[in-house]
């Protein structure tokens, strides 16, 4: 038994050194597995932040643009309240662009948070592939069918199929 | 017997002295042979049976491109580094957007309408001049999305960045509109008022699809010139400049319908694209290696000519963490460029075929194409057949042709002067044809004349024993001529090749003279440079000398006929 432990341990250690040299984790989602993660300021301090309110259908959309003092009169760091994709950041100020925004959200673009302060050692970009290749098909769309009415397509409706005729003609012969 | 006006034609030093008209050589003879062998020179040049010459003559001007695209004089770029973008030569700049940048937003193909508010609204902050979406917007979109691009569209125009959406027809827009939508003053935002509409119509030459050509506008034929959808470089360029409708009159007016300009390309890609590309983007082609290896274009590059920020880098830094702590290197890029927004997506079509035959999204058909408006200051290299007057460049190049020809004419004067048989300094004297000739002679004919046709078999076959063959039966014949040649016969030789040598650099400078007139000054693209070249070098005028024996033939009858009625 001692043996085979002998022999299993120096695998085991050099598994673990493997998975230990590899990055920790996407580069996407690493700002947003930071705990406690904090805004410490604005990247480009002369320019504005862009700001977006999250819609009803969860998507993003544009609401206003302020800078860092407006947004943070007071200059503590700000709570990260929610992450989405190592994109956007969710701030604690629902009023910056206005009522009924619900809470601000800034790219992550735009902002020095302890996530970036922590791991200062990044310099590089994730390397790029142009799709030049050419393709004889049709990149598949999902997106859910809707019956055609007036209002989505602007143009009049199809009209319901004709009445069938009291006498219809017999179908036609397949093999004359 | 000479005319009596003085105009006899120059006496060729190659004609057979029976056929000779006795004429003498004066200076306004020469200027009407090399006239006349100009004018057929520039028939020929121009002579385009099916098309057929199309080929070569894009093709080389493809090869001056992929050659010496870096060179400042051909293509007068912005210098890489991003810093040296001024007010009166900015930057132009490409985003892509692709599926790592929707995923960020949580978005998916086709790019719904509030990502590009959303990407309006994060660009607007790095304060670009322009900035041109090459997207068609007529997707189905809820009204609020489309009143949310609306409102980041007329944010940035407040801001004095003109925004501009490609379209396939100028009522295209109306479909972009969101019923009631208002800016945050109240005022109603209609597309039409917010959006700077575009056409991005490819244009590809018919010989090879090749997409070396950008329109000046998309019109319909019946349309007048100048009434059509301006191209997106187009309409950018002349918004830019300080008299704008001027500006877009000046270049499409007196067009045809599908009239473009020549894309000068770079063959090496923007230094700024290493930060991403895993392709080398410093590789320029070498003349000696295509010479050697055959491979006359570059090979294909996925390191694109323009500056190139993935829409996933601008909104993420995880994506590119080394735009500096304050995104200095973003902001020096961006900051008062012109961006085009393009989508590259896999199989996604939208694909240009460039003039160095490597295929790029189609963004990077507006980008160059406004690169190039800005390089040659708004005079882009346009071909003749789409000039409003065409007749003056043809002209131009009858006058350079003609005084290629007066070298060429005067060359063969001196060449063969004192030289009975006017050989020149390459062809065979009598002796080497007479030894030649007997040892050949030793063998039946049939069997050196099938010997003879399956080396050649053999030399069409294997390109590589062409070079052997070619420089094996120089050195053999040089060889043979000096030894069967006299002492005098081999200075003769030499001054011939010195003459010769004379000629072909005189002619050269004309040539260059000429491409650098028709380049800066008329703005004609090298498509014709191979054709003057052909007719300084390579002696395609010999070709044509026969119009100037029947020329020569001409005036004697005339001369004759002259002599007669005067006689009489």
């Amino acid at each position: 038994m001692r043996y085979r432990i002998l022999l299993v341990l120096p695998l085991a250690l050099s598994a673990l050194a493997a998975v230990g040299g590899e990055p920790a984790s996407g580069p996407s989602a690493d700002i947003c597995l930071v705990l406690n993660n904090r805004i410490f300021a604005p990247r480009s301090a002369d320019r504005p932040l862009p700001l977006l309110k999250q819609t009803a259908e969860h998507t993003f959309t544009p609401a206003c643009s302020v800078t860092w003092a407006v947004l943070n009169p007071k200059g503590d760091a700000l709570p990260v309240e929610g992450c989405f994709r190592g994109s956007l950041l969710q701030l604690p100020n629902d009023s910056a662009c206005g009522k009924g925004t619900g809470k601000l959200w800034v790219g992550a673009r735009w902002v020095v948070t302890s996530a970036d302060m922590a791991d200062d050692s990044k310099h590089a970009a994730i390397c790029q592939r142009l799709e030049t290749g050419s393709f004889a098909g049709t990149r598949a769309l999902t997106t859910e069918c809707q019956p055609r009415t007036r209002e989505l397509t602007g143009f009049k409706v199809d009209l319901p199929p004709a009445k069938t005729p009291a006498t219809k003609a017999p179908p036609a012969d397949p093999h004359p | 017997m000479p005319r009596r006006d003085g105009r006899a034609l120059t006496t060729a030093p190659d004609t057979p002295a029976a056929t000779r008209p006795r004429a003498r050589r004066t200076g306004q003879g020469l200027l009407l042979e090399s006239l006349l062998l100009a004018a057929v020179a520039l028939f020929f040049l121009n002579f385009n049976p099916l098309g057929a010459m199309s080929v070569g003559h894009r093709y080389s001007q493809d090869l001056v491109y992929a050659w010496f695209g870096e060179s400042n004089w051909l293509y007068p770029r912005l210098d890489p580094d991003t810093k040296t973008a001024t007010a009166a030569h900015p930057r132009v700049v490409v985003m892509i957007v692709n599926d790592a940048a929707l995923d960020l937003r949580g978005a998916r193909w086709p790019v719904p309408i509030d990502f590009h508010a959303e990407l309006l609204a994060e660009l607007e902050v790095l304060k670009p001049r322009a900035v041109m979406l090459d997207f068609f917007l007529i997707d189905q979109a809820a009204p609020a999305a489309t009143c949310a691009f609306l409102t980041a569209a007329a944010h940035l125009r407040a801001q004095r960045i003109i925004p501009y959406v490609a379209v396939t027809e100028p009522t295209e827009l109306t479909g972009v509109d969101a019923g009631d939508c208002r800016s945050e003053s109240g005022e109603p935002l209609v597309a039409a008022r917010v959006l700077t509409p575009v056409s991005v119509r490819l244009q590809s030459d018919g010989t090879d699809y090749v997409n070396r050509r950008y329109g000046f506008e998309q019109r319909a034929t019946g349309v007048a010139a100048g009434a059509g959808l301006p191209s997106a470089a187009v309409r950018m360029y002349c918004d830019f400049v300080a008299d704008g409708p001027a500006c877009l009159a000046r270049l499409t007016r007196d067009r045809p319908p599908d009239a473009g300009f020549e894309l000068a390309w770079s063959p090496a890609g923007d230094p700024f694209n290493q930060r991403w590309s895993e392709a080398r983007c410093d590789e320029v082609p070498s003349v000696t290696q295509a010479i050697l290896f055959k491979k006359p274009l570059p090979k294909e590059t996925l390191c694109p000519p323009v500056p190139t920020l993935f829409a996933s880098a601008l909104l993420s830094p995880a994506e590119d963490a080394s735009f500096g702590q304050h995104n200095e290197q973003l902001l020096d890029l961006v900051d008062g460029a012109f961006v085009f927004i393009g989508g590259n997506f896999k199989a996604g079509g939208d694909l240009m075929t460039t003039p160095l035959h490597t295929r790029l999204p189609g963004v990077y058909y507006h980008a160059v194409a406004l690169d190039n408006l800005l390089a040659f200051h708004g005079s882009p290299k346009v071909r003749k057949e789409y000039r409003g007057h065409k007749l003056e460049y043809y002209l131009f190049d009858l006058a350079v042709l003609w005084v290629l020809a007066i070298i060429f004419l005067r060359r063969q004067a001196w060449i063969s002067r004192g030289q009975p048989t006017g050989g020149g300094p390459f062809s065979l004297s009598p002796a080497a044809r007479s030894m030649i000739a007997g040892l050949l002679g030793h063998l039946p004919t049939r069997l050196w004349v099938i010997a003879a046709a399956i080396v050649l078999v053999l030399l069409a076959a294997f390109p590589l024993l062409q070079m052997i063959a070619v420089l094996l039966a120089v050195a053999v014949l040089i060889v043979v001529e000096v030894r069967l040649a006299s002492e005098g016969e081999l200075k003769g030789r030499l001054r011939n090749l010195a003459l010769y040598c004379a000629a072909l650099v005189l002619s050269l400078v004309v040539v260059a003279v000429a491409i650098a007139l028709g380049y800066e000054w008329l703005a004609l693209p090298p498509v014709d440079w191979v054709g003057y070249l052909s007719f300084a070098a390579f002696g395609f005028f010999v070709a044509h000398t026969a119009i100037l024996e029947f020329a020569r033939n001409v005036d004697a009858s005339h001369g004759a006929k002259d002599t007669g009625e005067k006689d009489a």
